[in-house]
């Protein structure tokens, strides 16, 4: 051996070593600095031990196997590639929920503990945490659901497993219409939301009295847009108003060349099927090649709804239409009321969205069938949500089409299995810059009217 | 493509065949004439570097009655010959695609065809601009920076928040300036930690090295960014609002403005925000040049680039000299996104698409030529505005706006790898 | 003891405990105090998944040196494959007359199905056929899931083949430039086809054994999750058998001369377009295979799986492992994949709270460019090396000992 060699290795080694160590303590700096960033204003107790309520102290000590909590699963999208936004005001909804059942003592003298999923907005990511639920956390039932192709794959699990699932926010059709026992919805129908765009157009036209013959649609290629875009273009088309769609990608962002397209058409009115970014990118970048809500009456996408987010995307966004789902805050029942006042003290936002209202329902209706059926048996779960009649801050929530009255005998459409038949859909516009979105101005239908309809472009 | 069944009007080509035969004619023509050729010259004992190329490019254009003279009297086939034929070639492929599809917007209406050329042209420039800042890092450290599109991230990211949440009502200029500071720094450090020791040696196998940290980098920036700025989507206000003008002609204007658009001659019109930025981008651009061919620094950087020992030689401090370019470089694709920030609604996620974009690029203009990439960026932006355009289904020419930068890329790297400019490689 | 029968005694304890494993699972009641549940067993195959694409990854960029960020697009590719095969062709015992039929030998027809309407569940040409044109009593036959995975590989490697061939004449970051490009078209041509790839809302696939399994005397059903276990252990093996036999082949020896310098590989008569073309279609073809197994197995593929996303975590996999080894690398997806799933929990530290789904990303995102900068051959290779140097210690000594 020749000594004279090794040291001078070992130093280089160690010298490496040193440095290694020094960037690992680097790293470690950025997590703490992760503890330091600005966290989004939301409710503190998401972790599952902290949405589970203290054990009652009146239950007897003997009962433990009885004490156990009742576990209710929760599935919503908190990091991309899912909507995040949505995701957590859905999770601080449904959070909201469990501490009210949970105050008032439980359900059957056992606490509720909530858990609650991420699902990334990814199907195949939906399928595991669905699944994760049923057989590692024994969950008795499910709520929440926010992203249709997420819905579409939990929808099997809880069918292989034969655990009831109340979805909150999921439109796609054929969830409810593989008519599976175990499968509830109180979001409305995607194609009932294109009947009410439709409507609404026609009573323009034949109402207002606005010029209609030419309709273009920018749609996402997508399960939810492609759908939609032909189910509106076809009753359009029973209207006799000539609809031209155009896809894009759902992270399309230059829409220089389509809206030259659009502007081609010379359209009456634009309709936007897109969701996200993209539905901001259109809109503004029309807006700036003078096609935009206020050159051409413009049906926005529910996304802007969002009136913070669509605020600063598209400045130029005054007068644009927007579906939006749920009664309007002036018809709110006092379960909303006393929701949005508990949901404004947690996230301190200004408004519930149709999302978060439909998520506590989603828990509140399972907690109700869990007491009416007096067990957690799923089977009895669900037999008492066929018969169930909630009173939600959605309104009185049933599943008229049911076992008992299947879609045949009813002679429906099989989409109206085990559907909450009608979530209220108003058409509201912005009319003036800046403006929220719970105060802009109802315009249709007419029984919730708040004002007329600022018509552009005539 | 599959055409499935979307009953949506307007779909299809008129004479879809037409078409379909013309590009039939330029794939096998070319391809005899790819492969063909080069064994000609060879057996002639002619150069042969060009033949290849040129043989495609001459044999899609007229087939058997270009290939067969080229045969014959085998002439040096020089840029000007493949410039025409490939001139022959784009004109034979319009003319098919209007003959096939007479009612195409692209074919019927003119002003819809300028309209387009126009928004290929200006978000051309900025493409430039971003992939300028790509080919100049190539060019000095022989690195292709994969977190490209971060740094253009960042750019638009801090532009925003300058802007509208940490100074509310600062001038744009503030914001850009930001942007700059933020992407160089950034830059700067990552080059001094990460790529320093690509120069001295340290380092086993430099090129694998490079590709996969940067790598790492665009992953970290990206996950780093949403978890601090998170992910909803942000854009900045138009950074100079036109005053309402109009400059009148006898029929019609000359030039008309609205706060967000300009009109020229009532057929070209210009949304707002991206003339600014296309104009910013032709400033950096004047201002780059000027710094590389007009400072000491300058032309020290194009001197490593030229030859590294050579500069060495010259007292050129080859290490400075690669901080500075792959700072520069962030830089630009920070700029090109503090100027696009008013355009589009900005996400962590932004940077992909638009580095994938910077990758056609310089691989079009031929790694490490700076004109060949504000080059390259016109030709994607045209061919972009032209898909989005011209594609009869309006289903789906929207969908596939990547897809047309991946066509030339293939088709650049079948015929012709080393670029408009490139070096032989 | 020898240092290669150390190696191999620690390899055969590895796979022996993997292929126990099982028995512990809560579904076979498991063993005393280790049950493990079923989304343990679970995770433990999606690490096996993530096993193969790190390690054949680790082939592809440490051993040949062609860097592709491409690994999951031909991941995709044989998962969509087998998809596709599922979804649109059957065998039947008669012609339907109402979808596209092919006659087979044997008094059998290939039936291609139609495209369904997007968002409806219109019945399809063989719905209608079952009622229509059939006989009663003729068969209807989905293709065996293992001969559609088989085609996901011959796929995979069909791609691997047009895209080496195109890309790998030239130098390597055109590779990378290339393929970026490549699996980001691919993700919006997936989103975009929904008549045919059902797109964002993702295409359905048959379980792996359909009509469940015998094992062992015990009958599985097919939402069980221990023949899924096992049907990927078995691919994670065979893959890593034959990297083994192909690294200590001449082949391997070649793609390491290729990727210390070309020139000289190429002046020493390797044909070095070959090599490379060669390694990158049998590296994307094992990807395909995971890809399809995987698929069948989760039961649902989407265009999401193509996101940078996915290519950056196989890709700080395989170098936090150990790039150079692929041994090294496909530990360290076993490793991570347990990690990224445990660190998913959020940290409450007082009234703050850490996103850990987010942090967890950057931290690896950061972890990758550390370990490349300082720990060039990763963070557990030079584990194993120390277990190897520890062998030649003994060795040493045991031989110093024979000598005196």
């Amino acid at each position: 051996m020749i000594p004279s060699l090794f040291p001078s290795k070992r130093r280089l080694q160690q010298r490496r070593a040193q440095k290694f160590w020094a960037v690992a303590a680097l790293a470690l700096l950025t997590l703490i600095f992760a503890a330091c960033a600005p966290q989004p204003a939301t409710v503190g107790d998401t972790t599952q031990e902290e949405a589970a309520a203290e054990p009652q102290p009146t239950a007897a000590p003997a009962a433990e196997e009885a004490m156990a909590p009742i576990k209710i699963g929760a599935l919503t999208p908190l990091s991309a590639p899912g909507a995040v936004v949505g995701g957590e005001a859905m999770r601080d909804a449904m959070l909201i929920a469990a501490d009210e059942i949970n105050a008032q003592g439980g359900l059957l003298g056992r606490p509720v503990e909530l858990i609650i999923v991420d699902t990334e907005g990814l199907p195949e990511r939906g399928t595991a945490v669905t699944e994760r639920l049923i057989n590692q956390d024994a969950v008795v039932a499910i709520g929440g659901g926010y992203h249709s192709s997420v819905g579409v794959a939990a929808k099997e699990v809880a069918h292989d497993n034969g655990v009831p699932v109340v979805f909150a926010e999921t439109w796609n059709d054929t969830i409810t219409s593989v008519q599976y026992p175990e499968v509830f919805r109180i979001a409305p129908l995607n194609s009932e939301v294109s009947a009410v765009d439709v409507k609404f157009i026609q009573w323009l036209r034949d109402e207002v009295g606005t010029r209609l013959e030419k309709i273009v649609i920018l749609t996402e290629n997508t399960d939810y847009g492609i759908p939609a875009a032909e189910e509106t273009t076809r009753l359009l088309g029973e209207l006799g108003i000539e609809a031209v769609t155009f896809g894009v990608d759902i992270g399309a962002q230059d829409f220089a060349g389509i809206i030259e397209r659009v502007k081609a058409e010379s359209p009456d009115m634009i309709m936007t099927l897109a969701t996200g970014e993209a539905s901001y990118n259109f809109t503004q970048q029309a807006a700036d090649a003078g096609l935009g809500p206020q050159d051409v009456p413009t049906l926005c996408n529910q996304v802007s709804l969002v009136s913070d987010a669509f605020w600063t995307n598209v400045p130029d966004g005054n007068f644009c239409f927007v579906r939006r789902v749920g009664l309007p805050t002036q018809l709110y029942n006092d379960v909303a009321i006393n929701f949005l006042a508990e949901y404004q003290a947690r996230t301190g936002k200004e408004a519930a969205e149709s999302y978060a209202l439909a998520a506590y329902d989603s828990i509140m209706i399972i907690a109700q069938a869990i007491t009416e059926a007096g067990s957690t048996n799923p089977t009895e779960i669900i037999a008492a949500l066929e018969n169930i009649t909630h009173e939600g801050s959605l309104g009185t929530i049933t599943f008229p089409v049911n076992q008992n009255n299947t879609p045949e005998q009813a002679g429906l459409d099989p989409k109206w299995w085990h559907q909450f038949p009608d979530p209220a859909i108003t058409i509201v516009q912005y009319q003036e810059e800046g403006q929220n979105s719970v105060s802009a101005t109802v315009v249709y239908p007419q029984t919730y009217q708040t004002a007329d309809p600022v018509i552009v472009g005539q | 493509m599959a055409c499935g069944s979307l009953p949506f009007a307007r779909n299809r080509m008129e004479h879809a065949a037409i078409f379909g035969w013309a590009l039939l004619w330029f794939a096998f023509w070319g391809v005899v004439g790819g492969v063909i050729t080069p064994q000609i010259y060879a057996r002639k004992d002619l150069e042969i570097s060009q033949a290849s190329f040129g043989g495609a490019v001459i044999g899609a254009a007229l087939g058997p009655f270009s290939l067969l003279p080229l045969w014959i009297a085998t002439p040096k086939i020089d840029n000007r010959m493949i410039g025409v034929a490939g001139a022959l070639v784009v004109g034979i492929f319009i003319t098919a695609f209007a003959l096939a599809d007479p009612d195409n917007l692209c074919v019927a209406n003119g002003e819809f065809v300028i309209s387009q050329l126009a928004n290929g042209i200006v978000i051309g420039i900025i493409y430039g601009l971003m992939a300028l800042g790509l080919t100049l890092i190539f060019s000095i450290l022989g690195v292709v920076s994969f977190a490209h599109g971060e740094f253009y991230m960042i750019g638009g990211m801090v532009t925003y928040f300058m802007t509208a949440e940490w100074l509310p009502g600062a001038p744009p200029i503030v914001g850009i300036l930001a942007s700059c500071v933020v992407t160089f720094s950034i830059g700067y450090i990552f080059e001094r930690i990460f790529l320093r020791p690509l120069g001295s040696g340290q380092i086993e196998r430099p090129g694998e090295y490079a590709i996969l940290v940067t790598f790492g980098l665009a992953f970290f920036l990206q996950y780093f960014t949403q978890a601090l700025a998170s992910a909803n989507p942000v854009k900045a206000q138009r950074f100079f609002p036109f005053p309402r003008t109009e400059i009148p002609l006898d029929s019609g204007s000359l030039l008309r403005t609205t706060p967000g658009n300009i009109t020229i001659l009532d057929t070209i019109s210009i949304p707002n925000p991206r003339f600014t930025a296309a104009l910013l981008a032709l400033i950096m651009l004047a201002a780059l040049l000027w710094f590389l061919y007009h400072t000491w620094t300058g032309k020290a950087l194009r001197a490593v680039s030229q030859d590294r020992q050579a500069a060495a030689v010259a007292g050129i401090n080859p290490n400075s000299m690669n901080t500075l370019a792959f700072s520069l470089g962030a830089m630009l694709a920070g700029l090109s996104g503090a100027s696009l920030v008013q355009v589009f609604s900005w996400l962590p996620q932004v940077g992909i698409p638009a580095a994938a974009r910077s990758f056609v690029i310089i691989v079009l203009g031929g790694m490490g030529s700076l004109p060949g990439a504000f080059l390259g960026g016109l030709v994607v932006g045209i061919v972009e505005a032209a898909g989005t355009g011209c594609v009869p289904d309006a289903t789906r020419a929207a969908a596939y706006i990547p897809a047309y930068g991946m066509v030339i890329l293939t088709l650049v790297l079948l015929l012709k790898p080393t670029g408009l400019f490139g070096r032989e490689l | 003891m020898s240092r290669a029968v150390l190696y191999r005694v620690a390899g055969l304890v590895a796979v022996v405990i993997l292929l126990a494993l099982p028995l512990a699972s809560a579904e076979l009641d498991g063993l005393g105090p280790l049950v493990f549940n079923s989304y343990f067993m679970h995770l433990a195959i999606t690490a096996f998944f993530y096993a193969i694409l790190a390690s054949s990854w680790s082939l592809l960029a440490g051993y040949a040196g062609q860097f592709s960020f491409g690994h999951m697009a031909f991941m995709a590719i044989g998962g969509y494959t087998t998809g596709l095969i599922g979804k649109f062709i059957r065998f039947t015992t008669a012609p339907t007359e109402l979808c596209a039929d092919i006659p087979l030998p044997g008094n059998w027809w290939l039936v291609i199905l139609n495209a369904r309407r997007v968002g409806t569940i219109d019945e399809t040409c063989i719905d209608m056929a079952k009622t229509q044109t059939l006989p009663s009593g003729a068969l209807i036959i989905f293709p065996p899931v293992w001969a559609s995975i088989a085609m996901g590989l011959v796929m995979g490697a069909t791609f691997g083949l047009l895209v080496g061939w195109l890309v790998l004449r030239l130098r390597s970051a055109y590779l990378a430039l290339f393929t970026i490009g490549f699996s980001e078209i691919l993700r919006a041509a997936l989103s975009a086809e929904i008549p045919i790839t059902e797109g964002q809302s993702g295409l359905e696939l048959l379980p792996l054994f359909p009509s469940g399994i015998n094992l062992f005397g015990q009958t599985f059903s097919d939402t069980s999750k221990i023949p899924p276990y096992y049907a990927m252990l078995l691919l994670f093996l065979l893959v890593m058998l034959l990297m083994t036999w192909l690294a200590s082949s001449r082949f391997g020896l070649f793609i390491r001369a290729i990727r210390e310098d070309e020139e000289a590989a190429a002046a020493l008569g390797v044909n070095i377009v070959r090599y490379k073309v060669l390694v990158f279609v049998i590296t994307s073809a094992l990807a395909a295979a995971a890809g399809a197994l995987q698929a069948h197995y989760i039961g649902i593929i989407t265009p999401n799986i193509l996101i940078i996303l996915q290519m950056s975590l196989v890709i700080a996999m395989a170098v936090i492992g150990g790039l150079e080894n692929i041994y090294a690398a496909s530990v360290g997806a076993l490793v991570i994949t347990f990690a990224l799933e445990l660190l998913r929990t959020n940290i409450a530290i007082g009234p703050i709270r850490i996103d850990m789904s987010l942090w967890r990303l950057v931290f690896f995102g950061l972890l990758l460019m550390l370990t490349l900068r300082f720990q060039r051959n990763g963070l557990l290779f030079p584990l194993l090396e120390r277990l190897n140097r520890a062998g030649i210690a003994e060795e040493t000594v045991a031989m110093r000992d024979a000598s005196n």
